[in-house]
Order: structure tokens, then C-alpha cells, then sequence
């Protein structure tokens, strides 16, 4: 009996950790996440920080960036960066005539859809007025009633980082990373 | 493993190839485990837009606005209207109900994120600024449909900026991930 219990090679037992990992695993099914979630910071206008310091009159006055979102497309608006905006000069308006895109659409006079906005075009431009104010970090969005969310978020994600310019540190150049929605004409 | 003779018990069933299939589906579990403090009930009427921001969300008061409704911490505080879309004649889009409006403001909403902020405050206070994370700081996260037309999106956020609610963290959809 001694000598064949010697000879005899029991399988071992797996049940145990068997059940152990039958747990575990909807454990953390549950906590699994496949969607990745992000937040982006922004302000409103009125509680926005408050310029304290009096303005030098050897500075350059602040850009005040301003995006316009509309049906026909994207329009830029700064202090002092007419020349950037408008290289063959500023159009002259009628009155009560609006003013003509900065970035039109890519199709024609009304954009059909997200990827009918020239986002590349848009972060290029701020890119540009980046060079011109380094210093610069605000731009103000002004979206148009009838905008859909997924525009502001779209024209949140160009202003804030040209992912195509990179550092050596492999980050992405920054652009006018705090954004402050305005209300708009209601 | 020695085969059974006719008429003999079949030996224990063998699950060793069972545990090595478990063992990766662990290893993949544990490597998309994560405890994010904001979670998103995925629906038709609530579709978060993607983008390339990196900032991981923090806990503050959740306000979901979504197709039907808008919701304040799960608790649904106004039901939305139906307007006309300007840019697609035919269409509809959603809309704050005139009814409920005064002004820019939604009182209904209002009176909530009101209570939200003296709730939060009377507990900054408790803690006597013991812990940075209690303090009162005017966060409200906030997912919105991707097709949500901004005037509605602009009168929630009027309504939550004179409920002291002035630092908005739009929650997206990281891409690239």
C-alpha cells in the first residue's frame, strides 16, 4: 500500500483558485472601464478672474481672442491682430452687413456638419496669434444659438493645443488653453 | 491521464486549459480596471462628445443634460421641450419649455444647485478648512449631449453661474485611448 501511494502522481486541485477567480472576475468587470473620460475646464465670462492690475501703457494692450461659431463658419476676433486676421486687409462692411468668416466652411456658405469646420485651419491661425502674443492664454467663445455642443467642444479641443507641433518633451504646443464660453446673444 | 476502462468512473475533469483562459481574462480585467470617481450611464439621449483633453474628472456635483431631461446628481429636475431647428427646417431639437424659464434663469434648476452650494458650503465649514477637498469651490461637472444646441446649454449654465456654480468641467470621451 506505502509503495503504491509513492508511484501515484495526484493532479493537483484547481478548484480553490477555481472559485477564486470565478469572483474576481465580475468583480472587476464592474469596475472595468472602457471608456476613458475627460474633463475641460472652463469659466464663465462674468466670474472669470478680474484684471486687477492697471493696464501699462507701454504693453500691448490684452488680444481679447474672441471665436465666433456660426453656420458659416469660424470667425476670429482680437485687439491689435487685424493684420494677422485680415493679411490682405480688413474687409470693409455695409451696415448691417455681417462679417465674412475667418475659417469658412469647408463645402461652401453653410457647414454641414463637425468635419465640415476647418479645425486644422483654425488651430494653424491661432498658432500664428500664439507667435504674435506669447503671452496670451484666453480665448472667448462665442457660439451661435443654434450651435451644437459637439462644435464648442470640437473648437475647445483646437484652441487649446496644436497636437501636431510637438515639443521635445513630446507634449503638444500650447495654445490658448483657458477657454471662457459667453453667452451670446440670446 | 489514464483512460477510464468501460464501466469504470470517469477521472476529474482536467481545467487546467479553463484556468489558463481565466488567468488572461483576469490580466486583461486588471489592466482596464480604473476608479474614476465619475461614471456615465451610456443612453441614446446621452451621447458625450470625443476629444483630445487629458484632464482626468474630479467629483463635484454632476448635472446631465441630455435629450429629455436635465438631471442634478441623478435626480431629474426639468423635463425639455421640442423646438424647431433653424438650420434643418422639419427637424426638432431640444429646447428649455418658455414655461420654465424667467428670464435667462430656470427657477426650478436654480432652487436645486442653490440647496447643492449651501449644502456643500455648511460642509466646508464643518470641516473648518481641514481638507482642501471639502471647501465650497463652485465645480459643476457637467455632461452634455453632443447634440445639445447651445442655447439650452447656455441657459443651464446662466442658471448654475447665478447659483454660485461658476467653474464648469465639461466631462468628454478621451480619444486615442
Amino acid at each position: 500500500m506505502s509503495e503504491r501511494r509513492k508511484v501515484e502522481n495526484p493532479d493537483l486541485d484547481l478548484t480553490p483558485i477555481m472559485n477564486l477567480v470565478t469572483i474576481l472576475i465580475p468583480t472587476l468587470l464592474m469596475a472595468a472601464q472602457f471608456v476613458h473620460l475627460a474633463v475641460i475646464d472652463s469659466t464663465l465670462p462674468a466670474i472669470g478672474q478680474p484684471q486687477t492690475t492697471e493696464p501699462d501703457p507701454n504693453e500691448t494692450p490684452p488680444l481679447n481672442l474672441q471665436l465666433f461659431i456660426t453656420a458659416g463658419g469660424l470667425t476670429l476676433m482680437g485687439t491689435g491682430a487685424d493684420e494677422i486676421l485680415f493679411p490682405d486687409g480688413k474687409p470693409t462692411l455695409q451696415p448691417g452687413e455681417a462679417m465674412p468668416p475667418t475659417i469658412p466652411c469647408k463645402s461652401g456658405a453653410v457647414c454641414t456638419g463637425v468635419e465640415d469646420y476647418d479645425w486644422k485651419a483654425l488651430t494653424k491661425k491661432l498658432g500664428v496669434l500664439k507667435d504674435r502674443f506669447p503671452k496670451e492664454q484666453n480665448v472667448i467663445l462665442v457660439p451661435d444659438n443654434a450651435v451644437r455642443y459637439e462644435l464648442i467642444v470640437s473648437a475647445m479641443d483646437a484652441a487649446r493645443a496644436d497636437i501636431e507641433v510637438k515639443d521635445e518633451n513630446n507634449k503638444s504646443r500650447e495654445l490658448f488653453p483657458y477657454v471662457v464660453i459667453a453667452g451670446g446673444a440670446p | 491521464m489514464k483512460k477510464p476502462r468501460r464501466g469504470e468512473a470517469p477521472g476529474p475533469l482536467n481545467i487546467n486549459s479553463m484556468m489558463d483562459m481565466m488567468t488572461i481574462i483576469l490580466v486583461f480585467l486588471l489592466k482596464s480596471y480604473s476608479s474614476e470617481d465619475v461614471s456615465v450611464a451610456p443612453s441614446d439621449n446621452l451621447q458625450l462628445p470625443f476629444s483630445t483633453a487629458e484632464a482626468a474628472p474630479k467629483l463635484a456635483v454632476n448635472m446631465v443634460v441630455e435629450k429629455g431631461q436635465v438631471i442634478v446628481d441623478g435626480k431629474p429636475i426639468l423635463q425639455l421641450g421640442t423646438a424647431d431647428d433653424p438650420t434643418k427646417p422639419g427637424s426638432k431639437v431640444p429646447a428649455v419649455p418658455e414655461t420654465e424659464l424667467q428670464g435667462q434663469l430656470v427657477p426650478k434648476l436654480f432652487d436645486v444647485l442653490t440647496q447643492k452650494a449651501t449644502d456643500a458650503k455648511a460642509l466646508g465649514e464643518r470641516a473648518g478648512g481641514s481638507s482642501k477637498d471639502l471647501g465650497f469651490k463652485g465645480q459643476i461637472l457637467m455632461q452634455v449631449d453632443k447634440d445639445m444646441p447651445f442655447n439650452v446649454v447656455r441657459t443651464v449654465m446662466y442658471t448654475a453661474g447665478q447659483a454660485q456654480f461658476g467653474e464648469f468641467k465639461f466631462v468628454v470621451v478621451k480619444l486615442n485611448e
